[in-house]
């Protein structure tokens, strides 16, 4: 049986090499098993322009493939030239935009248009002010637990998703740490985050693996996967789950994902596909979100 | 009001080779009075009133064990340190821990140098921190109130402030003698480590000098 | 040259704490209640609707303001202890609520429509689009900056919009985007904005390893300290870690924003308040910070320029810097 519930592969997060961006997404067009792609830079504007030239092949590519196709936009907007790239973004007709910041989703207000986990959107009161605004699908923040997911599925009055596999994405900042890593500002990065397609790992002074970075943005050490508790998320009524593309195979990723969701055992186990990434599901049973906790 | 770490009380300790158990009488009365006047103190402990906190004055051959519950606070003096008995250890010397009961001194700037030392539950530490600066305890006047019929010109003489040094070693002198000589004999080396904590708390109450406006 | 006059803004974690603020000169006392509806919610502090009431008294008979921070993001479900602290903030007429989350925002323009609202840095509005959503929707008075703008950025924001701004100047600095930081309860549970409570007490811990003390919160390693070494609180952002083979404060320094310096260039980019961090800290910081900004302050008043501050051992590690309010800092 093959169960209503859809997936959505998140944007890569990450700076990839334009090439290797361009032919991830072909090979999701044409085997992944996911119903959307939501793709765009949404750490840092410098990226853009490295992959903007190859957007438009992409998107026919997806589309033409019976995906969904949703742009993503910028999580922290300062600059004028930042806000010029959103408003340019919402300003085009004829494609779902992802908002990630308040400001995106005022520019969107009024017409239909989803709202990324960057947005804060901890309460009922909150995602009604959304869906009233026009927002018609939510992907929620990292930090929500499964209790909080079940009293938000209640009369949400729109689609809730749930970020269900990729490491975390914990933190944003004005300052770049990739950069900051190799002694290097900002303005003069050398675009050394493109050496680190799964983000570069951080480590405590006792030498156990932590935190992630990604130019900008900070992520988890650890994979964030729901894999085990997709069953009890549809019970709620949540039927929309997130991958986010990491540098392993995504579409047997998604294969498995597909499978469990339609009652089946995965065509591939998880550990094998996600290639030494550890696995944790902290925040959605209330815990540390760097956890893991046993199924029951 | 005498706060329990009343720099009188800390330094007749020192001095004298008390059994714990003689200073217990004048302790609890301390403590009541400071949990008469300060009430919020033990409010503010919130869920921790319950903890047992270690205070251990390095320079001193005391410790206490406080326990801020509002209902029956409790604060016991101890030759040994029984790290075990507490929740928390606060460890310092006897004038950082007199800052931080002022709140003269900023607790994070003393907390995070290394002059002080903590163990344990860091969130019972953090929380008598907090509700320890938050209770204005007043040292002088505490001391001052102390001296019932010395309280009146001593309070006159507080305001000219330049007589505070004197004062607090004078007045160190007079309640050390009212707490403690009863029950002990006098020796010269001891009033000499006497000597050694008045100017101690002469200097800190030299640094106490631009301290706020009398509470109305 | 006659400068716009410069609201300061300070932080009060008790009655004590509030009254030396008020006696210090503070324009405005901003505080929060006793409990996860406000962002400091640290054992020991804060205020009950007693000691708001009378904290309200002793600064409107001085002159001074009072603004309750209600800035952290209810709990889906339990509205209830979030929507009861913005009754209570009207009902003792504090003179304005601080506000992050877009359904409390909600309510309270609904409800108390006559209750002045700003907005909290936890909101994390950085453009004038975002601005533009807060002022519409709920008619704010006020966006508190999130700390990643530049002061050129922060002029040129401030053309773009019609309302009032509030700038950090002193204290504490999140190198996050405040309000999108998850830093804090991916390692130990508790997060600021469902909490208020960042790299908690609860999960601290220090252990004595004889040649180094060591700092950790939840499981990590945050920090370690040679014999000789200051310590520091584990804050997160602010240990050490390895990265790329090299050991370093690679999120920041253990350091405090310090912008003394700075002020006439904000009051040029049109900044109308300045905010001072720290309700977590003692009154003696408190007296002795907003005394030298008020100094500060008056100077640029004047149009002189503000004297030297000497904050130091207030700072975090002794260290100062103008964070992010300088582009070489990114």
């Amino acid at each position: 049986m093959t169960s209503k519930a859809k997936l959505t592969l998140g944007p890569v997060l990450f700076n990839w090499p334009p090439e290797k961006w361009r032919d991830f997404y072909f090979r999701i067009a044409d085997e992944a098993a996911v119903d959307c792609v939501t793709l765009g830079e949404v750490v840092c504007s410098k990226r853009l322009p490295f992959f903007e030239p190859l957007m438009a092949n992409v998107i026919e590519r997806l589309q033409g493939a019976g995906k969904e196709v949703v742009l993503s936009t910028l999580a922290l907007i300062m600059s004028k030239r930042e806000m010029d790239i959103v408003r340019d973004i919402t300003a085009m007709n004829g494609l779902l935009v992802e908002a990630n910041d308040v400001s995106t989703a005022t520019l969107l207000a009024g017409r239909p248009h989803t709202i990324g986990p960057f947005i804060n959107i901890y309460n009922e009161g909150t995602l009604a002010f959304f869906a009233k605004k026009g927002a018609t699908r939510v992907c929620l923040p990292v930090e929500l637990s499964g209790k909080t997911l079940s009293v938000l599925s209640k009369n949400a009055g729109l689609e809730l998703e749930v970020l269900a596999f990729g490491r975390l994405p914990l933190a944003v900042s004005a300052r770049c740490y990739h950069a900051r890593a190799h002694s290097l500002s900002k303005d003069n990065c050398q675009y050394v985050c493109t050496d680190d397609p799964d983000g570069m790992d951080l480590d405590t002074l006792d030498g156990e693996a932590f935190l992630a970075l990604n130019g900008t943005q900070t992520l988890s050490y650890s994979c964030n996967n729901l894999i085990e508790e997709l069953a009890e998320m549809q019970q709620m009524g949540i039927n929309r789950f997130r991958l986010s593309p990491h540098d392993i195979d995504m579409v047997g990723l998604a294969g498995a994902f597909r499978d469990v969701l339609d009652g089946k055992s995965p065509g591939q186990e998880l550990e094998e596909l996600a290639e030494g990434l550890i696995f944790s599901n902290g925040y959605y049973h209330d815990v540390e979100g760097g956890r893991r906790v046993a199924a029951e | 009001m005498t706060p329990p770490f009343s720099p009188v009380l800390l330094a007749g300790m020192a001095l004298y080779p008390v059994p714990a158990a003689m200073l217990q009488p004048a302790l609890s009365a301390a403590l009541l009075i400071i949990h008469r006047s300060h009430p919020d103190v033990f409010e503010r402990m919130g869920e921790f009133t319950g903890s047992v906190i270690l205070i251990d004055p390095i320079d001193l051959p005391y410790a206490f064990l406080l326990t801020p519950d509002g209902r029956a606070p409790k604060l016991v003096a101890a030759r040994n340190h029984p790290t075990n008995e507490a929740d928390a250890v606060i460890r310092g010397p006897l004038l950082s821990l007199l800052d931080m009961l002022e709140g003269r001194l900023d607790g994070d700037a003393m907390f995070f140098s290394r002059k002080l030392e903590i163990e344990g539950d860091t969130e019972v530490v953090v929380a008598l921190r907090n509700a320890v600066d938050g209770a204005e305890i007043d040292l002088t006047a505490d001391i001052l109130s102390l001296f019932g019929p010395f309280a009146g010109p001593a309070r006159v003489a507080v305001k000219t402030a330049n007589h505070v040094a004197s004062l607090a070693s004078r007045d160190l002198q007079t309640l050390a003698d009212a707490l403690l000589a009863p029950s002990m004999a006098r020796h010269d080396a001891h009033d000499a480590r006497l000597r050694k904590i008045s100017d101690k708390l002469g200097d800190m109450d030299k640094r106490t000098r631009k301290r706020r406006p009398e509470k109305s | 040259m006659t400068c716009p006059s410069l609201e300061l803004v300070c932080p009060a974690g008790t009655p004590a704490a509030l009254r030396s603020a008020v006696d210090a000169g503070a324009d405005c006392v901003y505080l929060g209640f006793r409990d996860e509806t406000n962002a400091r919610n640290f054992p020991g502090l804060n205020f009950n609707n007693r000691e708001l009431a009378e904290g309200l008294d002793y600064a409107h008979q001085r002159g001074a303001k009072v603004l309750v921070a209600i800035n952290t993001y209810p709990e889906a479900g339990n509205p209830g202890p979030w929507y009861r602290a913005v009754d209570t903030a009207a009902a003792l007429e504090a003179d304005a609520v601080i506000l992050a989350d877009i359904g409390l925002l909600d309510y309270a323009t609904t409800t108390h429509p006559g209750l002045r609202r700003h907005l909290s840095v936890q909101a994390s509005a950085s453009n004038p689009e975002a601005i533009r959503f807060y002022v519409e929707n709920f008619d704010v008075k006020r966006v508190v900056l999130p700390r990643v703008l530049t002061v050129a950025e922060i002029a040129a924001l401030n053309k773009q919009i019609k309302v009032e701004t509030e700038v950090f100047v002193f204290g504490g600095l999140c190198v996050m985007a405040e309000g999108r930081c998850a830093l804090s309860s991916y390692a130990t549970g508790i997060s600021p904005n469902k909490n208020g409570a960042c790299s908690p007490a609860s999960h601290v811990h220090y252990e004595d390893e004889g040649d180094r003390l060591v700092s950790k919160l939840g499981d990590f390693t945050i920090n370690a300290f040679d014999t000789n070494e200051p310590a520091g609180y584990p804050t997160l952002c602010k240990g050490r870690f390895m990265a790329g083979g090299k050991t370093s404060y690679l999120f920041e320094e253990p350091t405090s924003l310090s912008l003394g310096t700075m002020l006439p260039e904000l009051a040029e980019a049109g900044v109308t308040a300045l905010k001072i961090e720290g309700r977590q800290r003692g009154r003696a910081y408190v007296a002795a910070v907003v005394q030298a900004f008020r100094q500060a302050v008056d100077a640029v008043h004047a149009g002189q320029t503000p004297p030297l501050m000497n904050l130091e051992n207030f700072s975090e590690g002794q260290q100062e810097t103008t964070g992010v309010y300088e582009k070489t800092w990114r």
